[in-house]
């Protein structure tokens, strides 16, 4: 086993409780089906008109969502799923990852005095029966992951028993025309990862709440867990604004940091939840850090990105990933990449295609990606 | 010889805090003086003032501090601002409002992400980047968000980068950046309250 590092060692972490809604699926037990049967949740999008967009289709939860609401519900039932009590709860800090509300350019200098991303935590906080609004994360596609990552880092180190982590995202007509404008959403409808003819992104409505946990405390409570957070890393590319670099170092150096922290090598890493975005260059840069992180074991071991079935829910991403992969876990099945439509010689990967396949080994990576070359990895284990 | 700040607007912050899990290196603003103007332009960063400023003001700071052993470091990027960039965000729901086509230049620089990605291929920094709205003070925000990195080992030292546009007040748009590293055990105690940016040291 390798040596730790870090101020991680002091405590395992664990995922104490957990609870998501998105447009595969309104909890985690309708998203889990989703991503086992490969099945992609988008439709046309109604909520706001796409009628000048190059792309039309997302992966939406019905009717009108209110996001402040549907992030205090999924706290709420991660918290419940925790089995935490009020005076529990009430020590217990939220970290958030949210985008900047769309709506902020529209409103008046005195009115944006009002928001923040951290006013909204605070809110959610209070509304929920936290602590308080420990910090709010607004690093695009890693937002999530990053906010798991510190929180982690706080409750391995010992300074807090608890953090709920919650993240939020609601396709919205201002970055959908923003990223359609940039030719990074698909236009066939289809979010294709690591496939020959894979034309962009769609995104995805996700709403996602875990309680990160000391396993100490955990068991003192006498809880389960569904899964230990076993590593965590994070790391830059230093290569571009937006474009990942194509050698895929800053990933490869993500995932090393979170497996050296886990105390795993490769071989024991029994899946990969990709990031897997559907866009040409990022899933090639993807599985040249893939493979340069893990080696020979990169050709052999599960792949998929999810994202083809739930869409790219951008600040919530990672925290919607790191709950499917729990999920996967949990039943030792891995789900499927779908939209696949052939092999690319630039994305040589072990895909899981058509069917899910029986998880051969406890341990499991989410890998993320973003802009400005920020990249994180999760490790999970089981509990 | 110490860093001058000889002017510029006022920042919400205007000192470095103390803070245990840092070690201030050094520190910059954009802009410190009248004559500093608008910071220089970045190509395919228009028409928004936020990723200049981060930029300059990140140059400026870097460019304070060199490692005495050239030993190169995993430095991290932490971009501190309550709203992002706002003028960016405003010129895509003017167009979005106005039925017209965004421009695909704003895509790139849509997220606070992308500044830190400009700085960081420019310095070669090879650390994490990490995004915040603060909850407390930015200043104390940022430097924590470094301190856990710091704690976790995935960094060497941090530049922490604050900025503000659009103050309700009409202060002017503005940047600092910070740079941080780990504790050390000799010189300044990070312990105690940590320098003002008149006093940090300049290197170089």
């Amino acid at each position: 086993m390798n040596q730790a590092p870090g101020i991680a060692s002091a405590d395992q972490v664990v995922i104490s409780g957990f609870d998501v809604t998105c447009g595969a699926g309104r909890d985690p037990q309708a998203l889990l089906e989703a991503v086992l049967a490969g099945r992609p949740a988008f439709t046309p999008v109604t909520r706001f008109d796409v009628s000048g967009r190059r792309a039309r289709a997302a992966a939406t939860l019905p009717g009108s969502p209110v996001l402040f609401t549907e992030i205090a519900d999924v706290i709420e039932a991660a918290c419940a799923d925790a089995q935490l009590t009020g005076p529990q709860r009430a020590d217990c800090p939220l970290m958030l990852a949210v985008r900047v509300d769309y709506q902020l350019a529209r409103m008046s200098a005195a009115e944006r005095a009002d928001w923040s991303g951290a006013g909204l935590a605070r809110a959610l906080a209070q509304r929920c029966g936290l602590s308080g609004a420990l910090r709010t994360y607004t690093g695009a596609c890693v937002a999530g992951s990053t906010a798991v990552a510190d929180a982690a880092c706080m409750v391995a180190a010992g300074r807090l028993p608890r953090v709920v982590v919650a993240a939020g995202y609601l396709v919205d007509p201002d970055h959908f025309a923003l990223f359609d404008a940039g030719r990074a959403l698909s236009d066939d409808g289809a979010l294709r990862p690591f496939s020959a003819g894979r034309r962009g992104i769609l995104f995805g409505d996700a709403i996602v709440a875990v309680v990160l946990e000391s396993g100490t405390a955990a068991r003192r409570r006498g809880v389960p867990a569904a899964a230990r957070l076993a590593g965590w890393g994070r790391a830059g590319d230093a290569y571009h604004v937006c474009r990942p670099d194509p050698t895929g170092d800053g990933i490869a150096r993500a995932i090393g940091s979170a497996l050296r922290r886990a105390g795993i090598g490769p071989d024991e890493l029994g899946y990969v939840n990709a990031n897997g975005t559907g866009t040409a260059h990022a899933d090639a840069a993807e599985s040249n850090g893939l493979s340069r992180a893990l080696g020979a074991c990169s050709a052999r071991i599960p792949v998929s990105s999810t994202k083809s079935v739930h869409g790219h829910a951008l600040e919530a991403s990672g925290l919607l990933e790191l709950v499917v992969t729990v999920l996967a876990l949990g039943c030792a099945r891995l789900p499927v990449n779908a939209g696949f439509l052939g092999p690319d010689d630039e994305c040589r990967l072990d895909l899981v295609l058509d069917a899910p396949r029986p998880a051969a080994s406890p341990y499991m990576l989410s890998v993320n990606a973003a802009f400005g070359g920020a990249n994180t990895a999760l490790v999970i284990g089981a509990p | 010889m110490t860093a001058a700040v000889t002017g510029g607007p006022p920042l919400a912050d205007p000192t470095v805090p103390g803070r245990a899990g840092v070690s201030v290196r050094a520190v910059a603003r954009w802009p410190e003086s009248e004559g500093d103007g608008r910071p220089p332009g970045i190509p395919g960063f228009v028409p928004s003032p936020f990723g200049p400023l981060a930029a300059a003001a990140a140059e400026r700071c870097l460019r304070r501090h060199r490692d005495p052993d050239g030993t190169p470091a995993r430095t991290a990027i932490v971009v501190v601002s309550v709203h992002g960039d706002l003028a960016t965000s405003e010129a895509v729901a003017a167009a979005v409002d106005a039925g017209s086509r965004v421009q695909p230049m704003l895509f790139f620089q849509s997220v606070p992400n992308s500044i830190a990605g400009h700085i960081a291929a420019r310095s070669r920094l090879t650390g994490p980047i990490s995004c915040i709205s603060p909850v407390g003070a930015p200043v104390e925000d940022g430097l924590a968000a470094a301190a856990l990195l710091f704690a976790d080992l995935d960094a060497d030292e941090a530049l922490v980068l604050v900025v503000e546009q659009g103050h309700p007040g009409g202060a002017a748009d503005h940047a600092l950046a910070i740079l941080v590293g780990p504790p050390v055990a000799n010189g300044h105690d990070p312990a105690s309250p940590a320098p003002t940016t008149q006093e940090v040291p300049r290197h170089g």
